[in-house]
């Protein structure tokens, strides 16, 4: 297939070492006269294996931008390619098989109350083809995550990071190859937020998969290959790690941080 | 090792037990209206038959225009001797039905019972207190009286002594049979020969009556007998003055009569459909709120690749349990509540299986019915909608 060149800022990858391309992409919500858009043009390559920081001040489209990529709405016009499948114009049934490969992050943990760590984990699991070891792959990844001793807590007898943590390992279990979070660290202290972006890293970095991570949070930019920045519907920059340090004001940013 | 998929419906519904507790008795409580209702509709049916269907015999002769047991209209009593000489029939019994005032004992307080007479020789209403208390029918001026009629009647002591007809008794023994409506407050056995004594010379304003008149005349046939082709040729060959039916026929006619000419059916159909209605309104709030509360979880599901078909399985699944669950309790508080009933009115209330299956597989009708619509509420959730807020 034919796609549009790639902005100069944006290295020319094969298809196959891309997890996520996006070339000319509008989003507009609403009908009519209130219809308005809000992603504008937007280009993105997101190679596999990146870990992806999207940053941006609030209503510039982040969050939009990232349940597109997620195959959580119909995408009307462009081109987005999410793991080898292009989901311009497709159908719900077919973005609902999109997503199984998909792993997802919220601000909040949005786990069900009623289930135990493991079993919340298990509902993930029981989505691949193969489910029927699902409480020893909950409990792995728990143990990976550091809550061995918590597997069968309840929702409500965790700490915030503990439940984040859960939604993590629930996000992760089946391995997905693209991992899409909205502010993961939003509701955690600083050193829990950590913690969680550490744990993301390392399982990112040890089997390959793709992170697009929105956040505000300055403390973890360090963790990330690649900084966009997302201003008024458009990608205003997209910049590696050294580069964003440099060009943006040092006192806004703990460069503390960045030295870990 | 566990092997099945999370049965996240149970976990959720069972999570929160008061919640679960509140939804039951209301499950509950719509389950013991549906019954009450179609209890008394059945009872009130099942009541004016029940006498019929004790009654000796496979075929039924009674004036042609008796079309309903509380026509007092009686044939001639040669029609069962005619009757009788025909193959197959074995035995003709005449049943005499009137009317009489009976004193409480105790009270002295008057009221209207039914008076079934019979030769006690033979087994027309076959019910073992009466087979055992024959003897004593045969005296003159006894009688049994049913010990489930109306409470007004008084005590059913053995022994005792009342007036009948203004005339005086004494009570040899009770028997158990029930109320209905052609019957007044109850049903007084007696031989047909005390029938004579008691009814045969009444005042110029009132019908005597004789043994050569019968209400209801019964015919008992050979075991090798077919009761539709005695039926046939009864009809053929006895004078038109008389309406012959098979025992199952004039079931069929006593009720037919009562549902179309009485308002009962439609009444209680009613009720049972307004019960039905607030089951489906009550579980579908219960279900409702569930939905609610767990939207974020349900559009997080949703978000990770699970199908709507899944969510609407989740819903149902929660209906179902509701509806067996919730079903249980009011199946049995209306049976405590269907025995205190029969004891107060005498109604013949009852349960039986094919009833109880029935209501069942309405309540898990209702139950689905609140969990179709309540999983609209699913349906329609955003999965995008859980991130960024
Ligand atoms: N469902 C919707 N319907 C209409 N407009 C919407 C909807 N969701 C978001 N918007 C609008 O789209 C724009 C982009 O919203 P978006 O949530 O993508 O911003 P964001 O960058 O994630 O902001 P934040 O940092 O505050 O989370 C905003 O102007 C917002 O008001
Ligand atoms: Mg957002």
């Amino acid at each position: 297939m034919t796609t549009t060149p790639a902005p100069s800022s944006i290295p020319a990858l094969p298809d196959e070492a891309i997890a996520v391309r996006i070339r000319n992409l509008n989003y507009f919500f609403g009908q009519g006269e209130l219809r308005k858009q809000v992603l504008f043009d937007i280009n993105l390559d997101l190679p596999k294996g990146e870990i992806v920081i999207m940053t941006g001040p609030s209503g510039s489209g982040k969050t939009t931008l990232l349940t597109l990529i997620g195959a959580l709405r119909t995408v009307p016009d462009g081109s987005l390619k999410v793991l080898g499948r292009d989901i311009v114009g497709m159908g719900r049934s077919q973005l609902v098989d999109v997503r199984r490969n998909i792993g997802f992050i919220f601000q909040a943990h949005n786990l069900f109350d009623s289930l135990s760590a493991a079993q919340n984990v298990e509902m993930a699991v029981e989505l691949a083809p193969n489910w029927r070891e699902k409480r020893r792959q909950a409990v792995a990844i728990l143990t990976q995550l550091g809550l061995s001793d918590r597997v069968d807590y309840k929702p409500k007898a965790l700490s915030g990071g503990q439940k984040q943590r859960v939604a993590i390992a629930r996000a992760l279990v089946n391995q997905p190859p693209l991992i899409l979070a909205d502010e993961p660290t939003a509701a955690l202290d600083k050193k829990s937020g950590r913690d969680v972006v550490t744990l993301m890293q390392q399982l990112a970095k040890s089997e390959g998969r793709t992170i697009l991570m929105v956040t505000h949070d300055n403390r973890i930019l360090d963790v990330a290959d690649r900084i966009v920045t997302m201003v008024d519907g458009r990608l205003d920059s997209d910049e590696n790690l050294g580069h964003f340090v440099d060009t943006h004001d040092p006192k806004t940013l703990d460069r503390r941080m960045f030295i870990l | 090792m566990m092997r099945l998929r999370t049965p996240l419906a149970w976990f959720n519904l069972t999570y929160e037990r008061r919640r679960l507790v509140t939804a039951l008795a209301g499950v509950a409580f719509a389950v013991l209206l549906m019954f009450m209702f179609r209890g008394f509709e059945n009872a009130l049916f099942d009541s004016q038959v029940q006498l019929l269907k004790l009654l000796n015999g496979e075929v039924v002769m009674v004036n042609r225009l008796k079309y309903s047991m509380f026509i007092p209209e009686q044939f001639a009593r040669r029609r069962l001797y005619q009757a009788q000489a025909f193959a197959g029939v074995e035995d003709a019994y005449a049943f005499y039905i009137t009317n009489a005032n009976w004193k409480n004992p105790e009270t002295q307080a008057v009221r209207p019972l039914r008076v079934l007479a019979f030769n006690p020789d033979d087994p027309v209403l076959p019910l073992p207190e009466i087979l055992a208390h024959r003897d004593q029918l045969k005296l003159p001026w006894t009688v049994m009286i049913d010990e489930r009629s109306r409470p007004e009647v008084g005590p059913t002591t053995a022994g005792l002594e009342t007036e009948l007809a203004e005339t005086r008794v004494r009570l040899v023994g009770a028997y158990a049979l029930g109320t209905d409506f052609a019957a007044g407050d109850g049903n007084v056995v007696m031989s047909d020969q005390n029938f004579l004594r008691l009814f045969s010379s009444l005042g110029p304003d009132e019908d005597s009556r004789d043994l050569n008149t019968v209400d209801i005349g019964l015919l008992r046939l050979s075991d090798d007998a077919n009761p539709v082709a005695v039926v046939d040729a009864l009809r053929q060959a006895l004078p038109q003055d008389i309406s012959i039916y098979t025992k199952d026929e004039f079931v069929a006619v006593e009720l037919t009569y009562w549902r179309e000419n009485t308002a009962i059916g439609f009444v209680f159909t009613l009720l049972t459909t307004m019960s039905f209605a607030v089951g489906v309104i009550l579980v579908y709030q219960i279900l409702y709120t569930d939905v609610s509360d767990h939207w974020k979880e349900y559009a997080t599901l949703k978000a990770m690749g699970y199908t709507n078909f899944y969510l609407l399985k989740v819903v149902l699944q929660q209906a179902l349990i509701l509806g067996v669950l919730g079903f249980v309790p009011g199946y049995f508080i209306s049976l405590v509540l269907y025995r205190l009933t029969a004891n107060a009115t005498g109604l013949l209330i009852q349960m039986t299986l094919e009833r109880g299956l029935n209501l069942l597989i309405a309540t898990v009708i209702m139950c689905l019915i609140s969990g179709a619509i309540a999983v609209r509420k699913v349906q329609t959730t955003d999965p995008a909608e859980v991130f960024g807020s």
